[in-house]
C-alpha cells in the first residue's frame, strides 16, 4: 500500500499537454531502491471525460514486445526490468498515447485517454470492443455510430445515415436519388427499417436526395445483412435498426445547425433531474423559400418542402426498469413545374420498457404504431382530384434474455403486428362533377412470430449462435377476391367469379420456420472464420414501376395470388485485425436464393388497381457476391476501403409463354451492379481541422435499350425486346469535405464549420438514359444526370 | 447577384439532361402495322412499314411495305380488299370509300406480303361510340427553359355522356384543319439578284388572307378509359394544337374524331403514350414491350409491331376564334402573297361556316 501512495497519479493533468506536444518528458516511475528485475508496473486506463474504465485497451512496450489488454476494470499489469521504456496506450476511437518512462521501482499509473473525435462528443465512436468484429459470433451485423458517419463527407451539409451505410461492402443504392438500400442483391422493400422499434416505410426526403432521419437524433444504426438474430423478421434481405439518442438527465443543452439547404435545432435535458430526460429535434428545409424567390418560371412553379421531427422521453424509473417513448415524424411535398403535388408523411410512435428482472434475466417489451401516408394532388383546374394512400402498422414485441453463464445466453420472445393498407382512394376535388371517386379495396393482415436464440461459446475458440423463428401470417377481409379461369394468364378477361369476405374474415394463411445459425472459429484474438445460414419470410411487397420509393408505388400484402417472399442465405467470412486492432479486415462470400419476388407485366398499370394480381408475375431471384473490407480505425488518417463483386439475378418462368420475361432465362435485376468500390479517408490536419473524402465506383446499372424503332401515329417508337440487357455507363464520384472547429469566445462562436463539395470533378453520372425523337431533330439518346455539377454546401453547427 | 448565388447553390439546376452516345443493338426489320377502320365515312387506311435500328441515320424515313395484299375480314366472312395508294401514299392501303365498319361486328386484318409471308390480326370488335356533346377550348402554356415566352397552344375538351352499362375506351384523333392565313405581301422583299439588286421591300398587291389546309397531326395521343367516369357526363382533354404564331391569328377550324376502341387497343395505345412521354425522369416506368395484335402465320415467334384497330367513330367540328385564346404566341410575319404558301387557297372551303 505504501508504495502505491508513493506514486500518486504522476500523469494527472498531463494528458492535454501530450496530445499537442509530441516531445514528452520522460518520467521516472517507482522509488529507486536499487531493484533491477521483476519491477511490477500496474495501472488503470479511464476516459478523460467520463472517468469510465476503458475495457480492452492495449498497453504495449515495444522494447520488450509485450502487450497487455486491460481487464473489466480497465486495469493492466506487467513485470519489467529496470530500464527505459516507451509505453503505448491504444484504444479504438481514442487518441493513442506514447509515454516514455524510466522504470526504477514498482508503481501504479493512472492513464486518462481522450476520445479521438475532437468534437468531444459524449458518444462512443466505434463501440467499446475493438475486437467485436472478430469475437462476435453473429455475422454481418454492422453498427455505425453517428460519430463514424460524421467522418464521411456530408451530403448537402448533412450527415446521411442511408448514404453512409451504402459505403459498406454489400450495400448499394440504385442511383443518386434513390430511397433505401439494396443489401446483397435485394430490393429496397426487402429491408425492415425501424426507428426505435417502429417500422418506417419511406426513409427519404425529396426522393432520396436526403435521408429522412436527423442525425442529431440518432445514436447509432445497426444493419444486419447476413445472419439476422431470430428476434427480427418480416423482411427478406436485411434489418436496419436505428436507435435514437436519449437526452441528458443532468443538464440542458442542444445543437443548432444551419446549412444552405436546411436548418435544424435540437434540445435535450432533464424533465426531472437524474430521473427523466427529454430530447426533441426539428429539421426543416428552406429550398421552397429559395425557389419562390427566383424569377425563373419553371423553378417558380416548383416547390419542395420537407421537415422531420423527433421526441424521445427516457425515464429510468427504478434502477431496473427503464421506459422510453419515441415519436418520429417526417413530411415531404414536391411539385416540379406542374399542378401536381406529390407528398408523403411518416409518423411513428413507440414505447419501450426495458427491465432487469434479475442479474441474469432481462426483458424488453415494445409497443409501436406507425402511419405512412402518401398522396398525389392534381390542382390543374380541370378534373381536380387527389389520390390518397396509407399504411398503418400496430403491434408489440417482447423478449427475454437469460444469461446462464458468461459464455451462454438464451433469448426468446414473441411478436404481433397488424397491418392495414389503404392502397389508394381517388377523391374529386373540383367544383364540377366530372371525375368519379374511386377507392381501391383496403387490405388487412396480421403477422405473428415466436422466436428463440441460443448463443454459446465453447472454449476460447468456438462460438455458436443458433435460433429459430416461426412466422405466421394471415390475410384478412373485408375483401372481394376474384377467381380466375385455370389454364389462362391471370387478367381482367380471365376472371370468372368473385368471393366476398367479411370484416376480419380469414382469406389466406402462410406460415414457415425460419432457422438462423452462425458458427465462429477463432484462430487467435485477432483472427476468426465464420459461417452462417439465414432464412427469412416477407409478407409485404413494394410494387414499383420506378427505381425509387415514390408515392406512385403500391405496397401490397401477400394474398392468395402473391405468395410471401422467402430468402435463404449462406455466408462465409474470414476476419483479421492487425497491429492491435488498428486495421480491421474481412473477406465475406454469400449466396442468396429468393422466391416469389414480384415482377410486373409489360406496361403494368399499378395505380388504383383493385385486382393488382393481373399486373404482376412472380419471379425467382438469386444473388451471390464477394465482399472485401479493410478499415483503419486509429491514427491521423482513418477510413476504409470496401469492394464488392456481386450479381443479383431474376428469372420469370410461367406456364404461359407470353408472360415469360426474356424467354425464361436469368437476367440482371434493376440493381445488379457487379463491381462496387468505395474508398473513404479522413485526415486530421490538426486538432481542430479535418478533411475527408469519399470515392465511389460501381458498374452502371442494367437498362433496356430499344431493339428497333417504328412509326406509329406520327411517333417514332422504340421496340424493346428483352429486359435489362444493356448497362448505363459506370458510376464514379468523388466527394470532399473540410471540417473546421472554431474555438471562439462565447457559445455562438464555438462551433463547427463544414464545407463540402459533392461530385468534385463534376461527373455526369447518368441516372437514366432515354431515347427521344423530337421533331426536327436527329434521334438521340439522352442522359439524365441528377448531380451533374460539383455541388458545394456550407454548414455551421453549434452545441450548447 | 445574391439570387444568382442562391440559384447556383440550389439543387434543382444540378440535374441536367444532355445528349449521349450509346450503342444500340442492330435493329431487326420488323413488319409494323398501323390503322383503324371505323363506322365513320371511308376510305380507312392501314399503313405497313418496316422498323429500323434505333437511332439509325434512316430516321424519319418511312420504309413502306409495298405490293402487299391486304384484306379486312368480318365475323360473317365478308372480305374487303384494300388498295394501295400511289406516290407518297405507297405502303398505305385503303378501303373502298363506301366501306363502313358496323357496330357489333368483329374485324380481322389479313396481310400477304410480296415475299409471300402471311399475317393476321386477332379479331377486333366494334363498339358503339357516344356523340361528342360539346367541344370547348382551353389555352395551355408550357414553361420553357431558356425562353422568356412559354410555349402554348389550345387543348380541346370533349364533353361526352358515357354509357353506364359497359366498359368504354375512347381514342381521339385530330381530323383535317383549315385556318385563315394572314400574310404581309406589303413587306415582300425578294433576294437581291443582279437583275433586281434592290434590297427594299417590293410590295405585292395581293393577297393578305387565304384559307390554309392542314393535314392532321396526331403526335400527342389522347386515350382514356371510363373507370373514373363510368355513366357520367364528363369533360376530357382530347386534343392539343400547338400555337405556331400562324394558326390562331384569325380563325381556325378542325374536325375532331372520337373513337370507341377495344380493351386491347386501349392497352396498346396507353403503352405507346407512356413511351412517347418518357422524359428520363426518376418516375419513368421501365420500358415495356409493346405487344400488338398481329401474328405471323408462318412463324409464330416472329414479332409484328403495331396494332390493327376497329371502332365506332363520331366527329365534331370546332371553330376557334383568335379571341378565344387567353394567351397567344407572337404573330409570325410571312412577307409574301399568302397564295404562295403550300396548302393555301384564296377561296374558303364550301362548308366554311364559322
Amino acid at each position: 500500500m505504501k508504495k502505491i501512495f508513493l506514486f500518486i497519479f504522476l500523469f494527472f493533468g498531463l494528458t492535454a499537454v501530450w496530445s499537442q506536444t509530441p516531445a514528452v518528458k520522460r518520467e521516472v516511475v517507482g522509488r529507486d531502491i536499487g531493484q533491477l528485475k521483476g519491477i511490477k508496473i500496474s495501472g488503470r486506463i479511464t476516459d478523460e471525460i467520463t472517468a469510465e474504465a476503458l475495457v480492452g485497451a492495449t498497453v504495449r512496450i515495444p522494447e520488450l514486445n509485450l502487450t497487455r489488454i486491460t481487464d473489466a476494470n480497465g486495469s493492466f499489469e506487467f513485470e519489467v526490468s529496470r530500464a527505459e521504456y516507451t509505453l503505448e496506450f491504444r484504444y479504438v476511437g481514442y487518441t493513442t498515447k506514447i509515454y516514455p518512462i524510466t522504470a526504477v521501482g514498482e508503481g501504479r499509473l493512472t492513464i486518462r485517454m481522450l476520445q479521438e473525435d475532437f468534437t468531444l462528443d459524449d458518444v462512443i465512436i466505434y463501440g467499446s470492443d475493438p475486437e467485436k468484429n472478430i469475437r462476435s459470433t453473429n455475422m454481418g451485423a454492422v453498427t455505425l455510430s453517428v460519430n463514424t458517419m460524421r467522418e464521411l463527407p456530408p451530403f448537402m451539409g448533412e450527415i446521411d445515415i442511408v448514404r453512409s451505410l451504402a459505403t459498406l461492402p454489400g450495400v448499394s443504392q440504385v442511383g443518386e436519388a434513390s430511397s433505401g438500400l439494396n443489401v446483397r442483391g435485394g430490393g429496397v422493400d426487402q429491408n425492415l427499417i425501424q426507428f426505435a422499434g417502429a417500422p418506417i416505410y419511406n426513409p427519404s426526403h425529396m426522393f432520396g436526395l436526403f435521408t429522412a432521419f436527423n442525425a442529431d437524433m440518432v445514436n447509432d444504426v445497426t444493419l444486419y445483412k447476413a445472419v439476422v438474430p431470430s428476434r427480427f423478421g418480416g423482411r427478406s434481405s436485411a434489418i436496419l435498426d436505428i436507435i435514437p439518442k436519449a437526452g441528458s438527465v443532468d443538464k440542458w443543452g442542444g445543437d443548432l445547425m444551419a446549412s444552405n439547404f436546411s436548418g435544424k435545432l435540437s434540445l435535450n435535458g432533464p424533465l426531472i433531474k437524474d430521473k427523466v430526460s427529454i430530447i426533441g429535434g426539428f429539421r426543416i428545409s428552406y429550398i421552397n423559400w429559395l425557389l419562390q424567390s427566383l424569377s425563373n418560371t419553371t423553378l417558380n412553379n416548383s416547390k419542395a418542402n420537407f421537415y422531420d421531427g423527433n421526441l424521445v422521453i427516457s425515464a429510468p424509473l427504478t434502477e431496473n426498469n427503464e421506459f422510453t417513448y419515441s415519436y418520429y415524424t417526417s413530411y415531404d411535398d414536391f411539385a416540379f413545374a406542374s399542378d401536381t403535388t406529390i407528398s408523403w408523411q411518416n409518423n411513428a410512435h413507440s414505447l419501450q420498457w426495458k427491465s432487469k428482472l434479475s442479474e441474469k434475466l432481462k426483458m424488453e417489451t415494445l409497443g409501436f404504431y406507425s402511419l405512412y401516408e402518401y398522396g398525389i394532388f392534381n390542382q390543374s383546374g380541370l378534373n381536380n382530384f387527389e389520390i390518397n394512400s396509407d399504411i398503418k402498422d400496430m403491434g408489440g414485441k417482447t423478449f427475454l434474455n437469460y444469461t446462464l453463464s458468461p459464455t451462454q445466453s438464451f433469448t426468446f420472445g414473441a411478436e404481433y403486428k397488424q397491418v392495414a393498407i389503404q392502397p389508394g382512394e381517388l377523391v374529386p376535388t373540383g367544383t364540377s362533377e366530372d371525375v368519379l371517386p374511386k377507392k381501391v379495396q383496403n387490405e388487412a393482415g396480421r403477422e405473428m412470430a415466436a422466436h428463440f436464440q441460443h448463443e454459446l461459446e465453447i472454449g476460447e475458440k468456438i462460438g455458436l449462435s443458433y435460433g429459430l423463428r416461426y412466422d405466421l401470417y394471415q390475410y384478412l377481409g373485408a375483401r372481394t377476391v376474384r377467381t380466375y379461369q385455370e389454364g389462362t394468364p391471370v387478367s381482367d378477361g380471365s376472371a370468372i367469379g368473385e368471393t366476398n369476405y367479411g370484416e376480419k374474415e380469414l382469406i389466406q394463411t402462410y406460415d414457415g420456420l425460419a432457422p438462423r445459425a452462425s458458427f465462429r472459429y477463432s484462430f487467435s484474438k485477432a483472427s476468426s472464420v465464420k459461417l452462417g445460414y439465414n432464412k427469412m419470410y416477407q409478407f409485404i411487397h413494394l410494387i414499383s414501376n420506378t427505381a425509387t420509393i415514390a408515392p406512385s408505388d403500391v405496397w401490397k400484402l401477400s394474398d392468395g395470388f402473391l405468395k410471401p417472399q422467402i430468402a435463404d442465405q449462406f455466408s462465409l467470412g474470414y476476419y483479421n485485425n492487425f497491429k492491435g486492432n488498428i486495421f480491421e479486415t474481412s473477406v465475406e462470400v454469400y449466396y442468396k436464393d429468393l422466391q416469389n419476388v414480384v415482377e410486373y407485366k409489360d406496361g403494368a398499370n399499378l395505380i388504383l388497381q383493385n385486382h393488382i394480381e393481373t399486373e404482376l408475375i412472380p419471379a425467382k431471384g438469386q444473388s451471390y457476391g464477394l465482399e472485401l473490407y479493410v478499415k483503419k480505425n486509429l491514427g491521423i488518417l482513418t477510413g476504409w476501403i470496401s469492394y464488392t463483386y456481386s450479381r443479383s439475378l431474376r428469372r420469370v418462368i410461367t406456364p404461359f409463354e407470353e408472360e415469360n420475361i426474356n424467354n425464361g432465362t436469368w437476367y440482371a435485376s434493376n440493381f445488379d451492379k457487379p463491381h462496387d468500390l468505395t474508398l473513404i479517408g479522413n485526415y486530421k490536419v490538426s486538432t481542430n481541422t479535418s478533411i475527408s473524402a469519399t470515392f465511389a465506383y460501381s458498374t452502371g446499372r442494367p437498362v433496356t435499350f430499344p431493339e428497333a424503332k417504328f412509326d406509329f401515329s406520327g411517333n417514332n417508337l422504340a421496340y424493346f425486346k428483352d429486359r435489362n440487357q444493356q448497362r448505363l455507363p459506370d458510376f464514379h464520384r468523388l466527394d470532399f469535405s473540410v471540417n473546421f472547429k472554431l474555438k471562439g469566445e462565447g457559445k455562438f462562436f464555438d462551433g463547427d464549420w463544414t464545407f463540402s463539395v459533392l461530385n468534385v470533378y463534376g461527373r455526369k453520372n447518368p441516372f437514366s438514359i432515354f431515347f427521344d425523337d423530337a421533331p426536327q431533330q436527329p434521334p438521340q439518346a439522352f442522359r439524365l444526370a441528377l448531380l451533374g455539377i460539383p455541388l458545394p454546401s456550407l454548414s455551421y453547427a453549434i452545441s450548447f | 447577384m445574391l439570387k444568382r448565388l442562391v440559384f447556383l447553390l440550389l439543387i434543382l439546376p444540378m440535374a441536367c439532361v444532355d445528349p449521349y452516345e450509346v450503342e444500340v443493338p442492330e435493329g431487326e426489320q420488323l413488319l409494323t402495322v398501323e390503322g383503324i377502320i371505323s363506322t365513320g365515312p371511308g376510305p380507312h387506311a392501314i399503313t405497313l412499314s418496316r422498323s429500323a435500328t434505333y437511332g439509325s441515320i434512316f430516321e424519319g424515313l418511312i420504309r413502306p411495305v409495298t405490293l402487299a395484299t391486304v384484306v379486312v375480314r368480318d365475323n360473317e366472312g365478308n372480305i374487303t380488299f384494300l388498295t394501295e395508294g400511289v406516290d407518297n401514299l405507297k405502303g398505305s392501303y385503303f378501303t373502298p370509300a363506301n366501306f363502313r365498319a358496323q357496330v357489333g361486328k368483329s374485324y380481322a386484318l389479313q396481310i400477304r406480303t410480296a415475299e409471300g409471308k402471311v399475317y393476321t390480326s386477332t379479331p377486333e370488335r366494334v363498339a358503339a361510340v357516344p356523340a361528342i356533346q360539346s367541344l370547348n377550348i382551353r389555352t395551355v402554356t408550357v414553361p420553357t427553359e431558356g425562353s422568356a415566352v412559354p410555349k402554348s397552344g389550345i387543348q380541346l375538351l370533349v364533353e361526352l355522356r358515357d354509357p353506364a352499362d359497359e366498359n368504354n375506351f375512347y381514342y381521339w384523333r385530330n381530323g383535317p384543319a383549315v385556318y385563315i392565313l394572314e400574310t404581309r405581301p406589303d413587306l415582300y422583299t425578294p433576294r437581291p439578284t443582279p437583275q433586281n439588286p434592290d434590297k427594299r421591300p417590293q410590295p405585292k398587291d395581293c393577297c393578305v388572307q387565304c384559307f390554309r389546309y392542314e393535314a392532321s397531326n396526331n403526335q400527342s395521343l389522347f386515350v382514356v378509359n371510363d373507370d373514373n367516369f363510368n355513366g357520367l357526363s364528363t369533360r376530357i382533354p382530347a386534343s392539343f394544337i400547338a400555337d405556331d404564331g400562324i394558326r390562331f391569328v384569325n380563325k381556325f377550324r378542325m374536325d375532331l374524331k372520337q373513337y370507341s376502341i377495344s380493351l386491347g387497343a386501349y392497352r396498346f395505345l396507353r403503352m405507346v403514350k407512356q413511351q412517347a412521354e418518357i422524359s428520363g425522369s426518376i418516375f419513368d416506368p421501365p420500358p415495356a414491350n409493346l405487344r400488338g395484335n398481329m401474328i405471323s402465320l408462318d412463324n409464330p415467334d416472329e414479332v409484328v409491331l403495331g396494332y390493327f384497330m376497329a371502332g365506332g367513330e363520331t366527329t365534331r367540328r370546332i371553330y376557334v376564334d383568335k379571341n378565344d385564346l387567353t394567351f397567344k404566341q407572337n404573330r409570325a410575319i410571312i412577307p409574301d402573297d399568302c397564295r404562295v404558301i403550300s396548302g393555301a387557297f384564296i377561296d374558303p372551303p364550301a362548308d366554311w361556316k364559322p
